[in-house]
């Protein structure tokens, strides 16, 4: 074991929205110093990826990303219109090569615009989001860590709460089916602690039904968390949500969504996931005893060149009237790439983990990886898991001896304009 | 070697709108909410079906105690206090 697992207390996630990893982190490929790439290994893009437009023109990536008012109407990212994405209208039945190359005419099926379609295809540089860019390479950077599912928010984050959505690709209230428990029940039922902490109360949580009902216990708020890293009582597990909607502040404030959902502005997003490092960060116990995954749940329709990969299917499939692909789906490959960045002092600076680029050394992680991690470090792998969980790559290994010293490590400033 | 400070910005003024349509992930939290608040309502009506008349044993009392306190600890939350620990 590394000094840095026999340090680690606290493994705390931050799921954020809808969010692809090119489109978030792709630019970090084109970022050149004295004539050489700076981040060879990440794979982003070389800014030649396109897809063809509804009018049969090729439309290039571009950087012109914007935080708010691009991607509205919300991208497609339920299962058909990820299929489309995926497999650009290739019919079921057919040899249907993953190609990336139906992004662009998705779109065009909610805007009915042309050009609006192309913007699917922007990413941000670098310059623009400073505190995922600066955790991405100061950190563990994963180029390859994948949607559970080709679909949208609800099944995507049954995996990170159950490692299985049990059947489900949509949005539907999903029931738990036995003897399957949630990472939190089975931390309580090991006398160990849990907690989902969402935004507020006008936010609340994306895990509704199934815990709320059942484990009001495990519940509470932003607030709280920032109080549980300063005061040193922060449970073994946490998962954070952001804020999933504008509202009023119950002093008459505004308090804008954090999620980064389109059409949500991505610097309040910036500025949350800054603000969970900083309470993490600004505690030397806490800093030194956790690590912090910060992962998006899909990739909200928006364009990500590599394919996703072939895993190993879930032990209950979708039928064709589910999908509305005209098609089961066995859970048999996963869903677009995501952005995900494992973050602690004992990550050494620069980390990237491999994808699918990487051939036989590729690591796969999906957010079945989350489960899989927290039952195997915390409760020795012992809880009953679905197939797909129990095959998921865990990560805390990118963990190892050196902590790294207080001035090698970044610190944000809220506020800056 | 000093530590590396990065400035975050802030959102640009007028961001805020909460008149922004609602979309489908929002659309469904409040579908499940409201599935929740039916589930618990059934909880509700299963504790207010038992006969207090037949409550006899200390056994009894204790169960019944703690169906009723179960809910109304949390019903008795006020909107805006945390839900703690």
């Amino acid at each position: 074991m590394t000094v840095g697992l026999s340090r680690l207390k606290h493994l705390i996630v931050l799921m954020m929205e809808n969010r692809s990893f090119d489109h978030m982190l792709g630019g970090l490929s084109l970022v050149t110093e004295g004539g050489q790439k700076k981040y060879p290994g990440v794979n982003g893009l070389t800014g030649n990826e396109s897809n063809p437009d509804s009018n049969g023109t090729e439309i290039k990536v571009n950087p012109n990303a914007k935080f708010q008012g691009q991607l509205d109407p919300d991208p497609d990212h339920h299962f058909p219109g990820v299929d489309m994405q995926i497999f650009n209208g290739a019919p079921q039945g057919t040899a249907r090569p993953r190609s990336m190359k139906g992004f662009v005419k998705d779109y065009f099926t909610q805007t009915n615009n042309v050009n609006k379609s192309h913007n699917i295809m922007s990413y941000f540089t670098p310059d623009k989001l400073p505190v995922l860019t600066t955790l991405a390479t100061q950190f563990a950077l994963f180029n390859g860590w994948f949607s559970s599912i080709p679909g949208p928010t609800i099944c995507n984050r049954a995996f990170a709460h159950y490692g299985t959505s049990f059947g489900q690709v949509g949005m539907d209230i999903f029931e738990i089916l036995r003897p399957i428990m949630s990472t939190y029940e089975r931390m309580l039922a090991a006398s160990k602690t849990a907690k989902i902490y969402y935004f507020d109360q006008n936010s609340s949580t994306m895990e509704i039904v199934n815990l709320l009902k059942n484990q009001p216990q495990i519940f509470a708020t932003y607030d709280q968390f920032i109080s549980d890293c300063a005061g040193n009582t922060l449970p073994e597990y946490s998962f954070i949500e952001p804020c999933y909607n504008d509202h009023e502040g119950p002093g008459g404030g505004e308090i804008l969504a954090s999620d980064q959902h389109p059409d949500h502005n991505v610097q309040e997003g910036e500025k949350f996931i800054a603000s969970v490092y900083n309470a993490i960060r600004g505690n030397p116990t806490v800093w030194d005893s956790t690590a912090l995954l910060v992962v998006y749940d899909e990739h909200g329709g928006i364009y990500d060149h590599v394919p996703p990969p072939d895993c190993t299917p879930d032990d209950k499939p979708a039928d064709a009237t589910a999908t509305n692909t005209g098609a089961p789906f066995n859970f048999d490959y996963l869903g677009v790439r995501v952005p995900a960045i494992l973050i602690s002092p004992y990550v050494a600076k620069g980390t990237i983990v491999p994808g699918t680029e990487a051939g036989a050394n590729a690591r796969i992680f999906e957010h079945a990886s989350i489960p899989a991690t927290v039952t195997n470090f915390f409760l020795n792998g012992d809880a009953k898991r679905t197939k797909r969980e129990a095959a998921a790559t865990t990560f805390l290994d990118l963990l190892g001896d050196v902590a790294r010293a207080d001035t090698d490590l970044p610190f944000f400033t809220l506020g800056g304009h | 070697m000093p530590p590396i400070v990065v400035e975050v910005p802030e959102p640009e003024k007028g961001s805020f709108n909460h008149n922004r349509p609602a979309g489908k992930l929002l659309q469904s939290q409040t579908e499940h909410l409201r599935e929740a608040l039916l589930r618990h309502l059934r909880d509700i009506e299963d504790v207010l079906a038992i006969n207090l008349k037949e409550l006899k044993t200390e056994r009894d009392v204790s169960n019944y105690i703690q169906k009723a306190t179960a809910i109304l600890h949390t019903q008795a939350r006020k909107p805006s206090e945390k839900l703690g620990k």
